[in-house]
């Protein structure tokens, strides 16, 4: 039964880091750049979603719907105007929008900290210790809701990815960018969008996790470690890679509070982490090519 | 319908082009022939609006189009088919197709346009739901080329499409080019398979080191001494 209930809260859970992880993977596909702000990111969004629960009274899984769009709002802007720009200019090394990213990472903590100090904080609802049963398993309901709603999210994206011509545009874009110019898209525009929607993904994934993570500013430092050994697991750049190596990194964290230590539950994962790159430095997706 | 004036291009800070000038009319098969690094890609994305031009200018249909940047360059109806084909490979040949047609005009008549690519080239109609890396390098060539004429293009360049393709591959590709020609496409098209090119084109123009060497029909060009010389090897 413990087993069971572990494994069944791991994969939960990791549903739930995979939707923020498939953000970064996005933007990495794209951008062919890691975004060391995405933790950063999903802080911002957890906490425009914690002032419209404590100021306004909106429940988090509305407020994710506010929180989203202001992510988008702030990922085009940052693509736009501090991202796009490093671009433009040919002498800088693709390694130095990464160490941009880094600075855009401190300043929304910062920003944060200014803000909210660093207590930490939490929301409740009144349905956030409820649990449901299965069998003799007891399983929280903000769990449930919130990978139920990451699973939608997660489908949405790839229907948009795999049907519409801007997601089309933006899987061309990741594959090949001059191409992607030739057929007449514009690649700078598109990357800005989809580093929108890698930021309001963030900001989804931070909602969703809102009622079971405390809140302080470098929260976002959790995400951003678990997003990258997520997205190494799963592949680079790999949007099932990421949601499946999401669900893989929520169940061994879970296996490893459970049965080693609640304390070393991240060790676990970075342990994993370091085996991947040992011995499959192409992630799981290197399994399913071949 | 295209004009090149006296072009200077660079990369970096190392000049490629200098004083380049070329035209093609509508609805003729225009060549550019050269050896490696004669710069002949370059000349190409300078039209298509990948690289900055230095000095001169591009007219294509009475517009200038020097700066303009390149995705809008799609839009005017000039439509690339770079050099290595240049596929989504992990999209499937169906949609490869689809991003071909983007622009709402191309995008109104996608199925229709879409209908005639198979009927140039059946089997991309056969392995649409593969995706475009598990193709051959012919049926990538004929991916490329298809994806080109989705746009309903009006001057179609094409950057070395028999580059590492078996001659009865080759063949078959130009003659594939040869008939969308005939269809009202205007071409413009770069090689290094000088012979076949020639006989083929209405006019070309031989680039060597970043200058128009020589230019003329395709006739008067295998008939040159120098061309026969440096390009034939007879």
């Amino acid at each position: 039964m413990l087993l069971g209930q572990t494994i069944i809260c791991g994969l939960l859970l990791g549903g739930m880091y995979a939707l923020i992880a498939i953000g970064m993977t996005l933007i990495m596909g794209v951008m062919k750049i890691i975004n060391l702000a995405h933790g950063a990111l999903v802080m911002v969004g957890m906490y425009v979603t914690y002032v419209c629960s404590k100021n306004y009274g909106i429940d988090p899984y509305i407020g994710m719907f506010i929180a989203m769009p202001v992510l988008f709002l702030l990922g085009c802007l940052i693509q736009k105007y501090m991202i796009n720009r490093l671009v433009e200019v040919d002498s800088i090394l693709p390694e130095n929008q990464v160490l941009l990213t880094v600075g855009i990472m401190l300043v929304l903590t910062e920003a944060a900290r200014l803000m909210f100090k660093s207590d930490y904080r939490s929301v409740t609802t009144s349905y956030s210790s409820d649990t449901v049963f299965l069998g003799a398993m007891s399983i929280s309901v903000p769990l449930l809701i919130g990978f139920f709603i990451a699973m939608v999210f997660t489908l949405l994206l790839h229907l948009f990815l795999t049907k519409t011509d801007i997601g089309k545009s933006i899987r061309a874009t990741s594959q090949d960018r001059d191409a992607a110019v030739y057929m007449g898209i514009n690649s700078s525009k598109i990357t800005m969008i989809t580093f929108g929607i890698g930021a309001a993904l963030a900001a989804a994934g931070g909602s969703l996790l809102l009622p079971l993570f405390y809140l302080f500013p470098d929260v976002g430092h959790l995400f951003t470690a678990k997003s990258f050994i997520i997205t190494i697991l799963g592949g680079m750049g790999s949007t099932m890679g990421a949601a499946v190596g999401g669900l893989i990194l929520g169940l061994s964290e879970s296996l490893g509070a459970t049965y080693i230590n609640m304390g070393y539950k991240d060790v676990v994962g970075l342990v994993i982490f370091i085996l991947v790159l040992l011995f499959l430095p192409g992630g799981f997706r290197s399994l399913v090519k071949r | 319908m295209l004009k090149v004036k006296d072009i200077n291009v660079s990369y970096k800070d190392v000049q490629v082009l200098w004083d380049v000038s070329f035209e093609v009319k509508e609805g003729e098969f225009v060549a550019i022939l050269g050896a490696n690094g004669a710069g002949k890609t370059t000349t190409l994305n300078a039209i298509s609006g990948l690289l900055k031009v230095g000095k001169g200018s591009i007219e294509f249909m009475g517009k200038d189009i020097t700066q303009i940047p390149g995705y809008k360059v799609a839009e005017l109806g000039i439509i690339h088919v770079p050099e290595g084909r240049r596929l989504f490979p992990e999209m499937t040949v169906r949609e490869n197709l689809e991003m071909g047609s983007l622009f709402p005009e191309a995008k109104s008549k996608r199925k229709e346009t879409m209908k005639k690519v198979f009927e140039h080239f059946p089997i991309l109609e056969e392995k649409q739901h593969k995706e475009a890396g598990t193709l051959s390098g012919g049926q990538q060539q004929m991916l490329a080329l298809g994806r080109g004429l989705m746009a309903l293009p009006k001057l179609l360049i094409l950057d070395e499409p028999s580059l590492g393709l078996a001659p009865v591959l080759v063949k078959q590709i130009f003659e594939n080019i040869r008939d969308i020609n005939n269809e009202g496409v205007t071409v413009l098209q770069v090689e290094q398979n000088v012979v076949q090119t020639l006989n083929m084109c209405h006019r070309a123009y031989v680039l060597e080191n970043g200058k128009v060497f020589i230019q003329g029909t395709g006739q008067e060009l295998l008939n040159n001494e120098h061309i026969k010389e440096a390009y034939l090897g007879i």
